[in-house]
């Protein structure tokens, strides 16, 4: 019985120790939610959330009202949306008026009507933005994760799952169809190309198109949509790279050719200009060689 | 007579024009995918990569026949350089598409059984079969696997160099063909060498050469 004492006082010494750590964490100045959130991995990777757009807000700063104390009398989905700060917010680069369009127009909010939030796709703990993304794969992983979470059960196309292989099979009429399926982001081929009559700004219109997802029937089929000069991959996700590095090194979709490497979409204004002058002065070198021979027989004939 | 030009035996003719037929195939469907774009009036991507890669796999074959041609049945002691080819000869052949041939000068080497090919053709064919095809076709199987090309070499993908490379090599074959036709011209009549490769012998049978052909036998 006295050995039943000692370990009894033992363990309520080390919950005490235990209760004064989590204490000590959760007032820690500044930070007092990671307190609690941050060593849970189902929680926030605080890692991941100091890299994200929103890095420098407070927690509280969306999760306001009822996250002040634990037990939270308010729950997760009590957080306002993300249009609370954003709506009407038309700040270069990003317009979200354009981008709430989008999304009204996407056939994800037509299936779920009120009930789609930004949050099902863009983490609001994790959102990168393109402007920051220097890294063509980088930036491709981050935006499939959104659709992957639903369509694939995971955040990647590995593993096998039933929903994987699902996928692949509707993806497999592509040629190397794995390396589109991982290489690529979902949204090239499966968002709205056209813009509107009337649209002035490209860059505005294409944050729009980027966010009008279309019904799996309506999808890219068109190669050379990808495999062009004008690239939809420019406008869906690295316009603000792509548009930046055109100018500076004089190859197309640039931002492409650093990381990957896309037949039609990646080329060099001078190599090509450079293969069409040498072979115009081929073609007009034999010209000229045969006008010659032509014109030297003739002169042997009459003489 | 028509032995002497034996040096174009039927294998030799059929692998030319294949290779000819074939490498044009490559040429329309590789400027269509590198000049790719939604709604022009060109071969379809997706076409054009099918029949760029079927026709990529048969001209492989070809290769291979070529090379087995060359050293089964002879052809490859053409290529060989005869001592001064590479200095005096080069020198003269250049001399002649310079000047000698506006002249009416008779051609400064002509062919015969033993020589099929003048300096200059040796250099150019020799550079072309053996130094920018192989790696234009091992660039092309290349790109098959692109999902097995080292991710960086010298800090660029491995598809982007092979495909550069394959690009520019295709681009380089194209120049060499360009010439190659102009200069298959320069027999004795327009057609004559061009009916030399097709038929595999000269017009009249027993009839001695006055001025062998000058142009270059395609192979």
């Amino acid at each position: 019985m006295p050995q039943f004492r000692a370990y009894a006082l033992a363990l309520a010494s080390a919950l005490v120790l235990l209760g004064t750590t989590t204490l000590a964490q959760t007032v820690e100045p500044g930070q007092p939610c990671m307190g609690c959130h941050k060593p849970r991995d189902t929680m926030i990777d605080p890692d991941r959330y100091a890299r994200s757009v929103h890095a420098s807000l407070d927690c509280t700063a969306c999760h306001a009202d009822g996250f002040g104390k634990f037990p939270h009398e308010a729950k997760r989905a009590d957080a306002p949306d993300c249009m609370t700060c954003h709506a009407g917010v038309a700040t270069p680069p990003y317009d979200f008026v354009h981008i709430e369009q989008g999304v009204q127009q996407s056939v994800h909010a037509k299936m779920a009507g009120g009930e789609f939030r930004c949050t099902n796709c863009h983490s609001p703990h994790y959102f990168v933005p393109a402007t920051r993304m220097t890294d063509a794969p980088a930036a491709v992983r981050i935006a499939n994760e959104p659709c992957l979470h639903c369509h694939a059960e995971g955040d990647t196309t590995g593993g096998g799952r039933p929903s994987v292989t699902k996928l692949a099979k509707q993806h497999q009429w592509l040629p190397h169809w794995e390396l589109h399926l991982s290489g690529a982001p979902c949204i090239a081929c499966h968002t709205a190309r056209e813009q509107r009559a009337g649209a002035t700004n490209a860059a505005l219109e294409a944050q729009r198109t980027a966010h009008v997802v279309l019904p799996k029937e309506q999808a890219l089929r068109d190669c050379a949509g990808c495999h062009s000069k004008n690239s939809v991959l420019m406008t869906k996700l690295y316009d603000y790279l792509a548009w930046q590095e055109r100018a500076e090194r004089g190859w197309l979709n640039a931002v492409l050719f650093n990381n990957a490497y896309l037949v039609g979409a990646t080329r060099n204004w001078w190599l090509d200009w450079a293969t069409m002058a040498l072979t115009a002065m081929t073609v007009l070198g034999v010209a000229i060689h045969g006008a010659g021979r032509w014109l030297a027989a003739r002169s042997r004939r009459k003489s | 007579m028509s032995r002497d030009f034996g040096t174009y035996p039927l294998w030799l003719r059929c692998w030319h024009w294949g290779n000819a037929a074939l490498f044009l195939a490559q040429l329309v469907t590789g400027l269509s995918m590198h000049y790719a774009a939604p709604g022009q009036p060109q071969v379809s991507f997706r076409a054009a990569l099918l029949v760029h890669n079927t026709v990529g796999i048969l001209l492989t074959l070809l290769y291979a026949w070529y090379l087995f041609g060359n050293v089964r049945y002879g052809n490859g002691r053409f290529y060989r350089f005869a001592p001064g080819d590479l200095t005096r000869g080069l020198l003269l052949q250049a001399r002649y598409y310079l000047l000698g041939i506006f002249l009416g000068e008779p051609h400064p080497f002509p062919h015969n059984a033993d020589r099929k090919f003048n300096p200059m053709q040796k250099m150019s064919y020799l550079v072309v079969m053996f130094l920018l095809f192989p790696p234009l076709i091992v660039s092309g199987w290349a790109l098959f696997f692109p999902a097995r090309l080292p991710d960086y070499v010298f800090g660029v993908t491995g598809v982007a160099i092979c495909a550069l490379a394959h690009t520019y090599l295709g681009f380089f074959l194209s120049l060499f063909m360009v010439v190659h036709m102009y200069l298959g011209t320069t027999g004795d009549t327009v057609g004559e060498l061009f009916r030399l490769m097709l038929v595999g012998e000269p017009r009249s049978h027993g009839a001695t050469r006055p001025t062998p052909p000058t142009g270059p036998a395609p192979a």
